[in-house]
């Protein structure tokens, strides 16, 4: 029971006034991003960054991982009141979740949503505690060829399972890993693609690509739109948010089916939680049609639970494979990944060794993140949904400054914030074009890892490529992608052709 | 049931209205379909004039600094080709009805808006060391809602200074970051 008392010096770690301040503010920029329709998790930790450097490793962490599982709370309160799901993550549960609201039950929806989550957090991190040292320890023996096989697997399964074009997913990904070669070789030493000007020799900041794309990117796209954006009307919850037994009985089973289904989508770099959550929506729906009275449409309960507990449970998972393997399987984690290095911390089977009090305070204040958060949601919940009232003029202008802020603290540079607008308007395009923004991130963080690996693999093996793809643990991997995009592939055909079908139909009738 | 667009974040997926921008047609559709094949292909040729140009230590072992990077070039070369044959296949063909409204409202891009926002910031990026933190963000802060259609100027100002003020106290007083003075200088 090593891990047990691991834990708890993590939980003395994590229990310092100043830490559960931090674990406090996190949980409030988490919940307030993901409240607010059109910003995202990811954007608040890239933007948050740049102002953390000032502050202690843990702290910092602490404070990611609060506005990481703080926006999948929060998300599906404008889902529910308004039909307006916060994040990506939560446009499954508005489905339902909004009916419940339409019929008078708002404050059960909203309720069902945040044990739910807390649920799903809470068991994948309890899980974390025990798989996570196991997965650090299996990982120990990876070399050059195993973490290449790792980058390849997040390469393929991010810019070909989330997307719908897997030609813009993977130009998406080669524009990051472009981006991510610019500046001094670490090798050889040799300048790369400098045009030998001084403000490149140390490389495009992965800040400043991640702000820019992510932030100020979506600031443009959202101007140019901003003339068509009709506001809706918000449903006033009446009641109090809890639930009767009998509700609690429904929606158990479907908590927790949820949550097994987002554990596994925390090791597969699939994009983070919108795949798990429409799945176990999916699954919730096929059961329910078994039932002699399906609900489902009406405001189901089970609808509503699944899809929340399993957004949440990836997460978790998804922080258990960052600090394990070093492998990001979203946006939000890679930016996470990044700020590990920034810190001159590698993730990874090192870092259990190296930090352990670092790694234990992280993974016990998930635990107290969780509660934190459960009680800021359920009472809570309509001064959250309140955060709207905010204008969107003054939202947009306040994050615009916030990305000038943090560009020019990192750098001090005007160069830096004339490259930072480019990148944003390079975010822009790829929006408006409908290209995947997630890839680029990814390879612009794991593209110095994989380029490393690749180079010191053939040049122990004397320039023989083929190195790159043998041993058990490397054959593995890349058996595990191929699963991976079958099933995509497979799913993907079948949607089509549903799709089809669907659409003779209506033209038959 | 998978979410329609690439970028289930961006405000078009989140915001309810579903809402993208309209393809045109004729000669500037094509244009416009070209703008990210464009760009992939401009960066293969940067990066592939940059492996050419490139002084390698002749000490350097295969596979050297170049062979990364030429992979990548090769990549984006092929799929500039690929996309931009795609786009140009699909900006010929004029969708039917049906598929314009599964895709969501399709609206022109606020070119007033674009300009406001990219100015601001354009300004914002040379104007701040001279004018400094304070006085250089609450502009940027105005200029932007200007972009998202706030007509009240002065008030926005006023909201821009409180918080620029804020976020100096908050982050160069309090975190330590540094933010430049400007011309308020000799005030602090």
């Amino acid at each position: 029971m090593d891990v047990l008392v691991l834990l708890g010096e993590g939980f003395a770690g994590a229990l310092t006034p100043q830490n559960l301040i931090w674990v406090l503010v996190g949980c409030v920029l988490g919940t307030a991003v993901g409240v607010m329709p059109g910003l995202g998790s990811s954007m608040a930790v890239a933007l948050l960054l740049p102002v953390t450097f000032s502050l202690d490793p843990t702290a910092a962490f602490i404070m990611f991982s609060g506005v990481y599982f703080g926006g999948l709370f929060g998300d599906s309160i404008t889902g529910i009141l308004l039909n307006t799901p916060g994040q990506a993550s939560a446009i499954a549960s508005t489905f339902e979740g909004h009916k419940m609201a339409l019929n008078g039950r708002a404050a059960q929806a909203l309720a069902t949503a945040a044990i739910g989550a807390f649920i799903g957090g809470i068991i994948a991190a309890i899980l974390l505690v025990f798989f996570a040292p196991v997965l650090a320890g299996l990982s120990s023996s990876f070399g050059p060829a195993e973490f290449f096989a790792l980058a390849i697997f997040a390469f393929a399964a991010t810019s070909s399972v989330v997307t719908d074009n897997a030609g813009k997913g993977l130009a998406s990904l080669l524009l990051g890993l472009g981006i991510a070669v610019i500046g001094i070789d670490g090798v050889t030493g040799a300048p790369r693609f400098t045009m030998d000007s001084p403000n490149l020799f140390d490389g495009i900041s992965l800040i400043t690509v991640t702000v820019g794309i992510l932030a100020l990117g979506e600031v443009i796209y959202v101007a140019c739109l901003e003339r068509h954006i009709s506001n809706k009307q918000m449903i006033r919850p009446t009641g109090r948010p809890w639930l009767t037994r009998r509700e609690f009985a429904e929606a158990t089973p479907a908590w927790l089916r949820g949550t097994a289904i987002g554990l596994p989508f925390g090791v597969i770099p699939a994009g983070g939680s919108e795949i798990p959550t429409f799945l176990a929506y999916g699954i919730e729906k096929r059961l329910d049609g078994r039932r002699k009275k399906p609900r489902f449409g009406t405001g189901a309960i089970r609808g509503l639970a699944a899809p929340e507990a399993a957004g949440n449970s990836t997460t978790g998972m998804a922080m258990g494979s960052l600090l394990a393997l070093g492998l990001p399987v979203s946006a939000t984690a890679a930016i996470m990944l990044a700020a590990f290095r920034q810190y001159g911390l590698q993730p990874g089977p090192l870092l259990f060794e190296r930090a352990p009090d670092l790694v234990w305070a992280l993974i016990a204040s998930f635990f107290i993140a969780m509660v934190v958060l459960l009680i800021l949601n359920l009472p809570f919940a309509m001064l959250w949904a309140k955060l709207l009232v905010i204008p969107r003029p003054y939202l947009y202008a306040a994050i615009a400054v916030f990305c000038g802020l943090g560009i020019y603290a990192t750098s001090g540079a005007t160069f830096d914030l004339v490259l930072l607008l480019a990148v944003g308007l390079l975010g822009f395009v790829m929006r408006a074009h409908d290209y995947p923004l997630a890839p680029l991130i990814i390879g612009m963080v794991l593209g110095p890892l994989a380029e490393t690996s690749l180079r010191d693999a053939a040049m122990s093996a004397n320039g023989d490529l083929t190195t790159l793809f043998q041993g058990p643990i490397v054959i593995a991997i890349y058996a595990v992608l191929l699963v991976v995009l079958v099933a995509a592939g497979r799913n993907r055909v079948v949607a089509r052709r549903r799709a089809n079908t669907t659409q003779k139909e209506t033209v038959g009738v | 049931m998978m979410p329609s667009s690439n970028n289930p974040t961006s405000v078009s997926a989140t915001v309810g209205n579903r809402l993208r921008f309209q393809r045109g047609s004729g000669p500037r559709g094509i244009a416009k379909a070209l703008i990210m094949p464009a760009i992939l292909a401009a960066f293969a040729t940067y990066l592939l004039y940059g492996i050419v140009v490139m002084k390698v230590p002749p000490s350097a072992a295969f596979p050297g600094p170049q062979f990364f990077p030429g992979i990548i070039a090769a990549g984006l070369s092929a799929f500039a080709i690929i996309l931009g044959i795609q786009a140009v296949r699909a900006a010929l063909v004029t969708p039917s009805i049906e598929e314009e409204e599964a895709g969501g409202r399709a609206v022109g891009v606020d070119w007033r808006s674009f300009a406001w926002v990219a100015g601001s910031f354009l300004a914002f990026a040379f104007l701040l060391g001279i004018l400094g933190w304070i006085i250089a963000a609450a502009l940027l802060f105005t200029g932007i809602a200007r972009g998202f259609g706030q007509r009240k100027v002065l008030f926005a100002l006023l909201v821009g200074l409180t918080i620029s003020s804020l976020s100096y106290i908050a982050f160069d007083m309090g975190l330590g970051l540094s933010l430049p003075s400007g011309i308020l200088g000799w005030a602090f």
